[in-house]
């Protein structure tokens, strides 16, 4: 069972960090940015 | 203090020096991909690798995909070596001490570890691993997660020198060469000189051996009183140790085969190992100041990095050097130990050689804490937690700077350059003019990301640390209370948050609470910065370069150096002072009052 969870927390983790990729990518975008 | 100490530091210098330019220079032709002479040896197993795996290796990649490929081969790695941790006692290979699985939160604190570069070790690992899971687990991690950060310092130097391009590299390539022709060569070498010194190189079974002198223990029984007997035998433990000894510290990895690390005999026999073991942590990152020189065009810029290191680390030992050489104000005077020590003296003369081995002493401690606390090595020779207050607080400080005295690999030249662009950023709020970095504007999107990369760290440290001294099981494996206390708990989400490594020991951190939630800020410490670092490197790259000005700011200059080490000292300094006043600085106090904490 505990093997289960750490392999969730992993790819939860893992899939967070891709997503917080994204998310600074997204702040990106003022006028005065090349 | 004495001056033969001062001296051997100083060598240990001038040898840094003279290691660092080749060094540079020949990662320079690594990464981009000129010839060298191991490539008649290399190439074709390079070539090998990508076509085995599918890489086309003259694809690049932008940032979004350099992350994301860090990232997913960081969750595979990672959960690889979870699985091996599980079923090492399943797997009919290299486990003659029949080793049982790794219990699962301590598999996965151990697996995030690794995976991160942090060698934080919750364990005793020649109780606990196989031969095939310190081999096949760990040892490859430290191979992998010190490759990793070569390639994103790469990729970060690639984004300051590239113009209006939207490539910072391909990971795998960085990866696989970083491994290859820097790694690996260098390590082979490295642990053949350190069997010379007498590190062990093993396969064997455990050896036992009967004592010349039978010891009397007295233990807690089954029923907790007290059982007195003799033991005559001694377990010696063995292992393939030399061969991971070696990318423990060159990849600045830290993580020991055996539970008392670089102060145990097999792993660092020698004065002269010691001196082996000091200079290759610091050998990439010091190269890599000499590579960003050379790969942005301005050599002397790789230098002001290189000098604004160089003072951090001398304040750094210097201060830990005056500490250790004090005597413990506790000790020095009393009565019963001036009479074990003979009349006029005392038992603390020449200093604190508590948790200090005496075949390297007091010098030779305070410099090998330095520099594997100014790295991200996180290997020990001394015992932190035995070090005077203010000794104990230097490698705190050197990682709450964020680890960029030198550095990890890799890690410390990312790090140190997001704090040149926090440099550059208010040296042209000063001025009044938009701020400029080897010719490229530092704009609002740069900023964002660097301070978001510097605040996480504190966050995460600070965050974690609040909770578990306020938590039972926050408290319940402390070995000391009042302030040491508090240093444990801090040094340890420190150490975990910076990727470090290091224990302070003193604190027992199997624990389920102590096992996940140092994995967690290992994670974050490591993969949370590591983003926002590349997203600044990503729009560095789409730059144009503009000529210099009279109002750019240049950064090859003794005044670009010196504002670069206070921006270092005032972020670091001021966001931990308060916690760390509650720590080590208010125990020198106490200390001082004759006061101790049991």
């Amino acid at each position: 069972m505990s093997d289960i969870v750490f392999l969730a927390v992993s790819l939860a983790f893992f899939f967070v960090a891709v997503l917080y990729v994204y998310g600074c990518q997204s702040l990106k975008g003022g006028r005065e940015d090349a | 203090m004495t001056l033969n100490g001062w001296l051997q530091i100083a060598v240990f210098f001038a040898l840094l020096l003279l290691a660092a330019k080749p060094m540079g220079l020949y990662m320079v032709r690594v990464y981009e991909r000129k010839k060298t002479w191991l490539d008649p040896v290399l190439g074709p197993v390079e070539r090998l690798l990508y076509r085995l795996t599918g890489v086309d290796a003259e694809t690049e990649m932008g940032w979004i995909e350099y992350g994301a490929a860090m990232l997913v081969f960081s969750c595979a790695t990672l959960l690889l070596t979870y699985a091996i941790e599980r079923l090492q006692h399943a797997i009919p290979l290299w486990n003659p001490q029949h080793l049982a699985a790794v219990e699962p939160y301590l598999a996965w604190n151990t697996a995030a570890s690794f995976t991160t570069n942090t060698n934080w070790q919750s364990y005793v690992p020649e109780q606990t691993m196989s031969y095939l899971t310190q081999m096949v687990g760990l040892a490859t991690h430290n191979f992998w997660s010190a490759a990793t950060g070569m390639a994103l310092a790469i990729a970060f130097i690639r984004g300051i020198a590239r113009r209006e391009s939207k490539k910072l590299g391909n990971f795998w390539v960085d990866l696989t060469r970083g491994t290859l022709w820097v790694l690996l060569p260098i390590c082979i070498v490295y642990a053949l000189a350190l069997v010379s010194q007498g590190a062990i190189q093993n396969l064997k079974p455990y050896d036992t051996v009967t004592l010349v002198e039978p010891q009397t223990v007295t233990a807690p029984g089954a029923d907790g009183k007290p059982v007195t007997t003799t033991v005559t035998t001694q377990t010696i433990a063995q292992g393939p140790l030399a061969s991971q000894e070696a990318i423990k510290m060159l990849g600045t990895n830290g993580g020991g085969f055996m539970n008392a690390n670089s102060s145990h005999p097999f792993e660092n026999p020698t004065p002269f190992s010691n001196l082996l073991q000091m200079l290759s942590i610091f050998l990439i990152p010091a190269g890599l100041t000499v590579t960003l020189g050379r790969m942005v065009g301005s050599p002397k810029h790789g230098w002001a990095v290189f000098a604004a290191m160089a003072v951090l680390w001398f304040a750094g030992v210097a201060t830990c050097y005056w500490a250790e050489s004090q005597p413990n104000p506790l000790l020095h005077g009393v009565d019963q130990h001036v009479a074990t020590a003979g009349p006029g003296q005392s038992l603390s003369s020449g200093g604190n050689m508590e948790g200090k081995e005496v075949r390297f002493g007091i010098a030779n401690s305070a410099l090998f804490a330095t520099v594997t606390t100014d790295a991200s090595c996180g290997a020990v020779n001394g015992m932190h937690d035995s070090f005077m207050p203010l000794g104990g607080m230097v490698p705190l400080a050197n990682i709450m700077m964020g680890e960029i005295i030198f550095g990890g690999v890799g890690a410390g030249m990312y790090g140190m350059l997001i704090f040149v662009i926090v440099s550059v950023f208010i040296a042209g709020l000063m001025v009044g003019r938009t701020p400029e970095y080897l010719g490229k504007k530092v704009q609002a999107f740069d900023v964002q990301m660097s301070m978001l990369y510097v605040l996480i760290f504190p966050l995460v440290i600070l965050g974690f640390a609040a909770v578990a001294v306020l938590i039972p099981a926050g408290l319940s494996s402390l070995s000391n209370h009042g302030p040491h206390g508090f240093t444990q708990i801090l040094y340890a989400y420190t150490s975990a948050a910076g990727n470090n490594g290091s224990a302070f020991a003193g604190l027992n951190a199997n624990t389920h609470w102590y096992n996940s939630t140092l994995g967690i800020t290992m994670l974050v410490g490591r993969f949370l910065m590591i983003v926002p670092m590349l997203a600044v490197a990503g729009n560095l790259a789409t730059k144009k370069i503009a000529p210099p000005s009279l109002g750019t700011f240049p950064v090859d200059s003794t005044l670009f150096t010196v504002l670069l080490v206070g921006v270092i000292l005032i972020v670091g300094a001021l966001t931990f002072f308060p916690a760390l006043s509650l720590g080590p600085i208010l125990e020198h106090l106490l200390l001082r009052s004759g006061i101790s904490f049991s």
